[in-house]
């Protein structure tokens, strides 16, 4: 090639090179113009792993309901937010939405900078946040009923609602901070055939010799302290008195959060008993193990037995869910706005109150809970008889033949559980079974507590409570293997010995 | 001109980099970690603390149980495999290796989940037995890491050296034990550090298999979770002593006999 032709080749290709950066110059500005203060709000939310709908339903799957509304998911529900922002506001929203495995999880990542504008914690991880005051109130407007775009605060449950409002830390409400959106109890997953509801109905059950390594508990330390709570204090919290008493509620809260020392140097001993009882700890696999018939009974949260009990009823297999006599662990999982992802952004504020009363919008409920399985906080109102219809399209007697009772679940729909519009007419058979496992009678509610978040030293304490009975103990290494190594020690130095002098003398 | 000049002492920089950032710099902040407390005092606590406490230390003597097993289980399978192998004039030798090799190439938990179910069938309750489920899942899961280096270093024994032990009258045990053996032993050694370290912290496996002690790395992950950086920390230092001390040990160890079998036969 010649020379000239080498430098003609290379002057187009600057002019090229040329040509293209100002093409993206040119771009970079155009956009900039266009969106001039119309730049969309970005919403980082975070929140647990398939805890959210997303969408692409079968055509078959949408729900019908009595009421006339149909339920079906086309697209994500934080995609869907967009488009209803857009629409109702005026405005480009982006969410971007990520997940989360453990509240602790999601605590460190905060920790290590970073920045999300809405997460949904559970309830001790978000007095922990209120505590360090890392959170936004919500707007005086968010709870503005006569606002129709406000569905949270028109369709929330007066039950959760009042949870949320009665309940506080460092003097400050909880509803202030937080809107619920998950919540369940725990109890016992039980194998009908092999344990009766008697024996299951109790914290007690995983010290029962009678069921020796065929029941397991959770893996975390916060699920298996209360249980052992429940065991340790079983006999003040059965007692008559202390049922009657006019503050049951409240000692009842204390009792199922006591963390004195001396409690959890006897939880730590009776985990350990427990530890050689139960069949192994779990987190998710007890699920399957007790569809397998591996285990007979395990520690189980509401909605995860609801979907043990599907998976084993596909099979023909009865599973049943019962609640410990002596208390249940109330859980909810709430939405809370952090400080350091919408600082003062009342655009973004708005847009993150906004997504929160659109997840809480009925039909929105209904997409999350049959993605979920669990129960959602939304109950709807006179007006919106959505989730009700949906209670109903679950659980409603159809079969004639069978036997039927009626279910009042008013204290989660009205905050009356004697209201004759939500006595559910369902079959005796859901009695211990999936409607008794998402809406908990009354009676079962009455002796839920929640596990509040523990200060900095207790924390430390039961913590290390768990890791103690985790731990491998020095003292229950056999006795025949101290010896075995002591004499593996022996050999080796006696052959070193024997080997060095070999050698001498074979120099010599 | 001043041009800019290549040298191959460059070549290190990338590297160079790579040390800096993905070894020095965590080892710097462990350490760190290590030797505070809460408030960012030196401290020799958590030091103090994981020897005098017999949870930790058990938690460390368990997992030196499961690790020793381990190897002298995946060693005893894997020297007569690799040894046969090695040796046989079989046709499809390198068919036969890739059986025992194939495994890896099966995703782990997927195999220790086939593991779990079979062993239910045959023990009935895994529970009654998390020592030994834990020992068979990590043989299973670590032999051919054991196996492969024992046999190449096998493959590589010069024939002549056991046509010279058989001619000045050893038999076949003998030039087994004073010959094949000691020429080996770097096969093995490496096998040794490749299933040793590995099997002291894997704790996925006991997790898999409902095994719900704790070894080493499960109690690093519980102390983390636990937003204790410091135990964690100090934990992972140790560990790290450990392997450091264990690596020069057996380096040591391998430079012995590889010094005195380059003479031949030992005498």
């Amino acid at each position: 090639m010649a020379r000239g032709q080498v430098q003609e080749m290379k002057k187009s290709r600057i002019i090229l090179g040329l040509a293209a950066v100002s093409a993206l110059v040119l771009c970079f500005f155009s956009e900039q113009t266009v969106y001039a203060g119309e730049e969309p709000i970005v919403l980082r939310v975070c929140s647990w792993e398939e805890y959210i709908d997303l969408g692409e339903w079968d055509a078959e799957e949408a729900i019908e309901l009595d009421n006339g509304r149909v339920i079906f998911g086309e697209k994500p529900l934080y995609e869907d937010f967009e488009d209803w922002y857009r629409e109702t506001y005026g405005r480009e929203v982006r969410v971007e939405y990520s997940c989360f495995g453990t509240n602790e999880d999601l605590y460190n990542q905060l920790n290590m900078g970073d920045t999300y504008d809405l997460v949904c914690p559970s309830e001790y991880m978000i007095m922990k946040l209120i505590a360090e005051d890392r959170l936004i109130p919500y707007s005086d407007s968010f709870y503005d009923k006569q606002n129709n775009n406000n569905y949270y605060i028109q369709n929330v449950s007066p039950y959760i609602q009042k949870t949320l409002e009665s309940n506080e830390i460092n003097g400050e409400r909880w509803s202030k901070y937080a809107a619920g959106y998950m919540w369940g109890i725990t109890g016992v997953l039980y194998n009908p055939a092999l344990v009766t509801e008697e024996q299951a109905a109790t914290w007690k059950i995983f010290g029962n010799p009678k069921f020796n390594r065929q029941i397991t508990l959770k893996d975390n330390v916060r699920d298996s302290y209360f249980a052992a709570l429940g065991i340790l204090k079983a006999k003040e919290l059965t007692d008559e008195d202390f049922l009657n008493a006019t503050d049951y509620q409240e000692r009842l809260a204390d009792v199922m959060n006591d963390v004195s020392p001396e409690t959890i140097e006897q939880a730590q001993e009776l985990l350990n008993e427990l530890m050689d009882n139960v069949y192994s700890l779990e987190t998710d696999s007890g699920k399957a193990d007790m569809i397998t018939g591996k285990i007979v009974a395990n520690y189980q949260w509401s909605g995860d037995a609801v979907y043990a009990m599907d998976q084993a009823d596909e099979d023909d297999f009865e599973l049943r869910f019962a609640v410990p006599r002596e208390s249940t662990n109330l859980w909810f999982d709430g939405w809370v706005m952090l400080k350091n992802g919408i600082r003062e952004d009342a655009g973004r504020q708005h847009a993150a109150e906004a997504f929160v009363n659109f997840v809480s919008r009925t039909d929105n409920a209904v997409r999350n809970m049959y993605y979920i399985g669990y129960t959602s906080s939304i109950a709807g109102n006179a007006q919106d008889d959505t989730i009700y219809e949906y209670l109903k399209w679950c659980y409603g007697a159809e079969d004639e033949n069978e036997e039927l009772m009626d279910y009042p679940v008013g204290y989660f729909f009205s905050g009356d559980n004697s209201d004759k519009n939500y006595i559910l007419q369902s079959t005796v058979s859901q009695m211990g079974r999936q409607l008794y496992s998402q809406y908990p009678p009354e009676e079962v509610i009455d002796r839920a507590a929640v596990m509040r978040y523990f200060d900095e030293d207790a924390n430390k304490a039961i913590n290390q409570m768990w890791i103690n009975v985790r731990c491998f103990d020095i003292a229950d290494v056999p006795m025949g293997v101290w010896v075995a190594l002591l004499v593996v020690l022996l050999v080796f130095i006696g052959l070193r010995y024997w080997k060095s002098s070999a050698k001498t003398l074979h120099r010599l | 001109m001043n041009r800019f000049r290549f040298q191959r002492s460059q070549l290190c920089i990338p590297y160079g980099l790579f040390l800096v950032c993905f070894v020095l710099a965590p080892l710097v902040v462990i350490i760190y970690y290590a030797f505070t407390n809460g408030e960012g005092q030196f401290t020799l606590e958590n030091l103090i603390g994981f020897f005098s406490s017999p949870n930790t230390i058990g938690t460390l003597f368990y997992s030196f149980g499961i690790a020793v097993s381990t190897t002298g289980v995946c060693l005893m399978l894997a020297y007569p495999i690799a040894y046969i192998l090695a040796r046989s004039k079989m046709k499809h030798k390198a068919v036969v290796l890739m059986v025992f090799v194939m495994p890896m190439w099966i995703n782990f938990t997927l195999r220790i989940t086939a593991l779990k179910e079979i062993l239910t069938v045959v023990e009935g309750n895994l529970a009654y037995h998390p020592f030994l489920n834990t020992l068979i899942g990590m043989t299973y899961d670590f032999l051919p890491f054991m196996i492969l280096p024992i046999y190449t270093t096998l493959l590589k024994l010069d024939n002549s050296l056991l046509e010279a032990a058989a001619d000045l009258g050893a038999d076949t045990i003998q030039t087994f034990l004073k010959v094949t053996l000691p020429l080996s032993v770097p096969g093995i050694i490496s096998g040794i550090v490749m299933v040793f370290l590995p099997s002291m912290t894997n704790y996925v496996v006991l997790d898999m298999l409902y095994n719900s002690t704790y070894i080493m790395g499960s109690l690093i992950g519980a102390y983390f979770s636990a937003y204790d950086w410091h135990n964690g920390s100090m934990i992972a230092l140790i560990l790290l002593v450990i392997i450091l001390v264990f690596t020069l040990f057996t380096n040591r160890y391998a430079d012995e006999d590889a010094g005195s079998s380059r003479g031949g036969v030992i005498g």
